[in-house]
C-alpha cells in the first residue's frame, strides 16, 4: 500500500509493519521450539534417569520426533488454510471459524 | 535472522526483544528442569536431605536434559531452515 513506489527507502509505516512482523516471527519460532522440545522430551526420554547420556534409541527418537512435529505443523497449517478458504468462499454465512 | 532492513533504533529494539526472550526462556527451562527432575528422582520422604541415589539421579537428569535440548535445537534449526526456504519459494 504505502512506500511501495519502487523507491529505495521504505516509509515509516512500512518499516513499522516489518518490525512487528519480525517480532511476531521471533515469538512464533521461540514458542514452536519450546513446544517441540517439551513434546519430544515427554515422548522420547523415559524418566528413570539411569544414564546421563542420550542413548542411540533416544537420539533417533528425538530426530524423528522433531521432523514429525514439523510435518504435523505443516499439515495442520495447510488444512486450516483450506478451511478458511472455504469459509471465505461462502462469506455470506456469518459467524465462521475465522 | 536478517535485520539489515531495520534502522539502528529498530535493530536495537529487536536485540532487546531477543535478549528478553532468552532470559525468559532460560527461567522457563530452569523451572521446568527442576520440576521434571524432582518429580522423576525424588519420591522418598523418610529423610530431610537427598540421598546419594537421588543426587545421582538429579545429576543425570540435568545432563540428559541439556543433551536433549542441544539435539532438539540442532534438528529444529535444520527443519526450520527447510520450512523457511519452502515458504519463500511459494511466494
Amino acid at each position: 500500500m504505502f512506500g511501495r513506489g519502487g523507491n529505495a527507502g521504505i516509509s515509516a509505516q512500512q518499516s513499522q509493519a516489518n518490525l512487528m512482523m519480525a517480532e511476531q516471527e521471533i515469538e512464533m519460532v521461540t514458542d514452536l521450539f519450546n513446544r517441540v522440545s517439551d513434546s519430544c522430551l515427554k515422548k522420547c526420554i523415559p524418566d528413570d534417569y539411569l544414564e546421563a547420556d542420550l542413548n542411540k534409541g533416544e537420539s533417533v527418537c528425538l530426530d524423528r520426533c522433531v521432523s514429525k512435529f514439523f510435518e504435523v505443523n505443516k499439515k495442520v497449517g495447510a488444512k486450516l488454510q483450506e478451511i478458511s478458504g472455504q469459509n471465505q468462499a461462502n462469506a455470506n454465512r456469518s459467524g465462521g471459524l475465522f | 535472522m536478517d535485520f539489515s532492513q531495520f534502522n539502528e533504533a529498530d535493530s536495537m529494539r529487536m536485540q532487546q526483544l531477543m535478549e528478553r526472550n532468552q532470559m525468559r526462556d532460560f527461567m522457563r527451562l530452569y523451572s521446568n528442569l527442576v520440576q521434571r527432575c524432582f518429580d522423576s528422582c525424588v519420591s522418598d520422604f523418610t529423610s530431610k536431605t537427598m540421598s546419594s541415589r537421588e543426587e545421582g539421579c538429579v545429576s543425570r537428569c540435568t545432563d540428559k536434559f541439556m543433551k536433549h535440548a542441544e539435539r532438539v535445537g540442532q534438528r529444529f534449526a535444520e527443519q526450520n531452515a527447510a520450512m523457511m526456504e519452502e515458504q519463500s519459494k511459494q511466494k
